[in-house]
């Protein structure tokens, strides 16, 4: 029954991980650079929703639109302004402009709102629905329905829309696009954005059973690319499903070990997925 | 003595049969010519002989020695090299460094640097051996790539295009190195589309078309062969003649 | 010629610098961090520069060396000296191990690998507590002040060890790059293929290259040890402060060349060491935060590093050439 139980809370983690890691892989994907400050745009979304808490009194699971907005269009400057400089730098160069904006926010925070952990309390906190003898989490269902939510929204932009399509098709071949008439720019700038804001938002959902401070971003750095290599850089169905995986495998290995361990499990599987398929579960080899 | 022994190589690339079973000896000093319409595998077939595309099935054989299995670097030390259709050059260096790291297969680099000044002076580009490699033109980098592949000391030497973008005197003077490596005791199978320069220093042609060897013979042979101009001409031609 | 002048001038400017700082201040610590901190930077650059492999996972190797040198010295009284070299060894064996799966990795998802091998090794130091002392860190044991020792009442011996650690790590860097391991390491930088068509065996250089860079961060980590006295995983297998310090130095200063991790740790780290006091605690964050602008500035508008910066200078002046 504890295995059971354990699924089931791996699974509604793992829907958010899926989320928050979305746009890591899109961001592969599209341009073809692992950002490595996508995680401090985690904490961006957690303290925009903290501060909304805090201000406005609003709870963080419907902050999470705003948390999105913020992270979006600082990502739409950043991109353009920063990242589109070095889209044909060496791996080196891409590699430290995000290590620099992984430095600068984490410092940019710590200056603004200090060291100290943060909080929220909401009314359904503590709530649990019982399934038989099994529990479900309310803050962790709620957390995961936002998630499917937005997974069916970006999945509807992706396939539907008509920049999700030019998306695909710069990614795909960004000189056929431009002869298109898609503008490449302009799709590295939504897509960038796009998966930035998808992160925040993940990071206001999980503000109710998470704490936000301003190097949290370095809690999840391991876990968000453990996702997206188990399921393939680039592949945003892998995303789903890696962020699944990555969210059984913590919720069965704190059965069993202790919490500096149960880390230590996620890098080994993300060592050994780089080592023996880069490629992830669903990816295809770039 | 034969120097090369091919045996069955075949290639599949996912639906695509790159290579069928291709079979052929190469006696010492020989200097073979391979064509055959765009995309008959001729590239592909020279990547297999260097060991960078693993084949499905066959075994190439270089003076005895089984090539199966080994990578490029070992066949490199064994004795077979190539050049690149589109030229591989490592464009920040200079044309020198180029050539003297492959002499360091064989010396150190004091005596590498001699043996790469001596090949280049040999395709005539000791004058630009400090250049940076990418600033040259296209023909001039086809020649470094071939005095790089000769620093290696090969016995046996693939060139793949080395004549393409060349003017009739360019042309001429490449002819006459190949005749002139072939003197030197190399074996040379030569990837071309000059279908007059094949024919005027080959000694013996292979002809490929979709990974098949259509064709084993003397320049004549060959030229007088209906499958070879079917697979260059096409049938419908032969409707209009 | 001119250009062994300077390294001479540089050399005697080095040797004399330590003198002239008070024996018992704060300065004479710093340029000691300075001297290590090169070195670790340069030992980075043979694969970082060299081989053009961005590791973000060298304190795997720093980490490695520091505890290794210190465990022996604690169990078995064994000089630091002979543990640096026991250091060395280990720190080649686990650049070996990862070395091989990450071979056919490139650029981002190398980088990414190495990073999770640091922290992996992190984390195990964290939790092995009978080997490593945990997460509480461990201590240094006192010895008799004497060379053989490795344990000295001042630091200024410390900083000649860690110049003369940079020096020999410079000249090890430079024998590479000019010798037949650079050429054969540009090759493959430029294009692998074509490097083992004409018979560079791209594994073994990789290899070699990365076990050198292995075992000499690892040396430099037990030089750590003896001057930091004490020291936790969470500091010697530091993503942030390890890791990716010293790639920011070689990159900031130069990467690729034998003068940018000097360059670049001369102007971190003394830097990082003024700002702390200017700002001190009211502004935790401030200096980091410079140091991230600084990084992304020069890697838009002069990702060659600051020597690029020394070379159209000493252009500009009359009657000097390069």
């Amino acid at each position: 029954m504890e295995f059971v139980q354990a699924v089931i809370d791996g699974l509604l983690i793992g829907g958010v991980y899926a989320v928050i890691s979305i746009g890591l892989t899109l961001v592969y994907g599209v341009m073809g650079i692992v950002n490595f400050a996508q995680a401090e745009f985690l904490m961006i979304g957690m303290f925009v929703a903290w501060f909304a808490w805090a201000w406005l009194g609003l709870d963080p699971v419907l902050a999470a639109p705003l948390s999105f907005a913020v992270a979006f269009v600082i990502g739409w400057l950043v991109q353009g302004q920063l990242i589109a400089r070095v889209l044909k730098a060496p791996s080196v160069a891409q590699i430290f402009l995000t290590v620099g904006l992984l430095i600068v926010f984490e410092n940019g925070a710590l200056m603004l709102f200090g060291s100290q952990f943060r909080s929220v309390t909401t009314p359904y906190q503590t709530m649990s629905l019982s399934l038989g003898s099994l529990f479900v989490s309310v803050p962790y269902l709620i957390a995961f329905g936002m998630s499917l939510t937005c997974g069916v929204a970006l999945w509807w932009f992706m396939r539907a829309s008509w920049f999700g399509r030019a998306m695909r098709a710069t990614a795909l071949n960004p000189a056929a696009a431009q002869l298109m008439g898609i503008d490449a720019g302009l799709m590295y700038r939504i897509a960038f954005a796009l998966g930035v804001g998808l992160t925040a938002f993940g990071g206001a959902v999980i503000l109710p059973y998470a704490t936000v401070s301003p190097a949290v971003g370095s809690d999840y750095v391991v876990l968000m690319f453990t996702v997206v290599v188990l399921g393939g850089l680039g592949s945003v169905a892998g995303a789903v499903v890696g962020g699944l995986t990555v969210g059984v495998i913590q919720a069965l290995s704190a059965l069993v070990f202790p919490i500096q361990l149960q880390n230590l499990i996620l890098f080994l599987v993300f060592i050994a997925v780089l080592a023996v398929r880069p490629q992830g579960l669903v990816g295809a080899s770039r | 003595m034969t120097i090369l022994d091919v045996h069955g190589i075949s290639k599949r690339f996912g639906g695509l049969q790159a290579l069928s079973d291709v079979t052929f000896s190469v006696p010492a000093g020989q200097i073979v010519g391979l064509i055959g319409p765009n995309g008959a595998g001729k590239t592909t077939f020279f990547s297999t002989l260097v060991g960078l595309i693993r084949p499905d099935k066959g075994a190439v054989t270089l003076a005895g020695q089984s090539l199966v299995g080994l990578k490029p670097h070992r066949i490199a030390a064994y004795g077979m090299t190539k050049t690149f259709q589109n030229v591989a050059l490592f464009g920040d260096s200079t044309v020198l460094d180029n050539v003297l790291t492959a002499g360091l297969l064989r010396h150190d680099v004091q005596v590498a640097r001699e043996e790469a000044r001596r090949c280049l002076d040999r395709v005539g580009l000791l004058a630009v051996a400090d250049k940076q490699a990418d600033t040259l033109s296209f023909p001039e980098r086809a020649r470094v790539e071939l005095a790089r592949a000769l620093c290696t000391g090969p016995k046996v030497l693939l060139l793949d295009e080395v004549m393409a973008a060349l003017n009739p005197v360019e042309m001429r003077e490449i002819m006459d190195l190949i005749r002139s490596l072939r003197d030197d005791g190399i074996t040379l199978l030569v990837v071309e589309h000059h279908m007059r320069a094949i024919m005027a220093i080959c000694d013996r042609i292979l002809v490929l078309n979709f990974g098949k060897l259509l064709a084993d013979g003397t320049p004549r042979e060959i030229a007088d062969d209906p499958e070879v101009i079917e697979a260059y001409l096409g049938r419908s031609m032969e409707k209009h003649a | 010629m001119r250009s062994w002048m300077i390294v001479a001038a540089a050399l005697v400017v080095a040797c004399l610098l330590p003198l002239s700082l008070d024996p018992q201040g704060y300065w004479i610590r710093v340029l000691t961090f300075t001297f290590l901190f090169a070195a670790m930077a340069q030992a980075w650059n043979i694969i970082g520069g060299l081989a053009n492999q961005t590791s973000l996972g060298h304190a795997a190797f720093f980490g490695i060396g520091a505890y290794t040198s210190t465990v022996l010295l604690m169990k078995f009284g064994i000089s630091p000296w002979i543990g640096m070299f026991a250091a060395a060894g280990l720190g080649g064996l686990a650049a070996f191990a990862i070395a091989i799966p990450t071979m056919r990795l490139q650029g981002h998802y190398f980088a990414l690998a190495t990073l999770a091998f640091g922290e992996v090794l992190r984390v195990i130091a964290n939790v092995w507590t009978s080997v490593t002392g945990g997460s509480s860190g461990i201590s240094v044991p006192f010895s008799p002040p004497s060379l053989a020792n490795y344990s000295f009442k001042l630091l200024l011996p410390h900083a000649y060890i860690a110049l003369a650690a940079l020096v020999i790590v410079t000249v090890i860097f430079e024998a590479i790059r000019r010798g037949a391991m650079g050429y054969r390491l540009r090759a493959i930088k430029e294009n692998p293929s074509a490097a083992e068509v004409i018979g560079v065996d791209t594994t073994k250089v990789k290899l070699q290259a990365a076990i050198i860079s292995g075992m000499l961060m690892a040396m430099l980590g037990t030089l750590y040890a003896q001057v930091a006295v004490f020291f936790d995983p969470d500091t010697v297998f530091s993503a942030g402060s390890i890791s990716i310090r010293v790639a920011l130095i070689a990159i900031l200063g130069g990467i690729g060349t034998p003068v940018g991790p000097i360059l670049g740790a001369f102007f971190i780290i003394p830097l990082e060491e003024l700002m702390n006091d200017w700002f001190s605690a009211s502004a935790a964050g401030l200096s980091q935060l410079i140091f991230g602008l600084i990084l992304i500035v020069v890697i838009l508008w002069r990702p060659r590093g600051f020597v690029t910066l020394l070379k159209s200078l000493s252009a500009k002046l009359p009657g000097v050439s390069a």
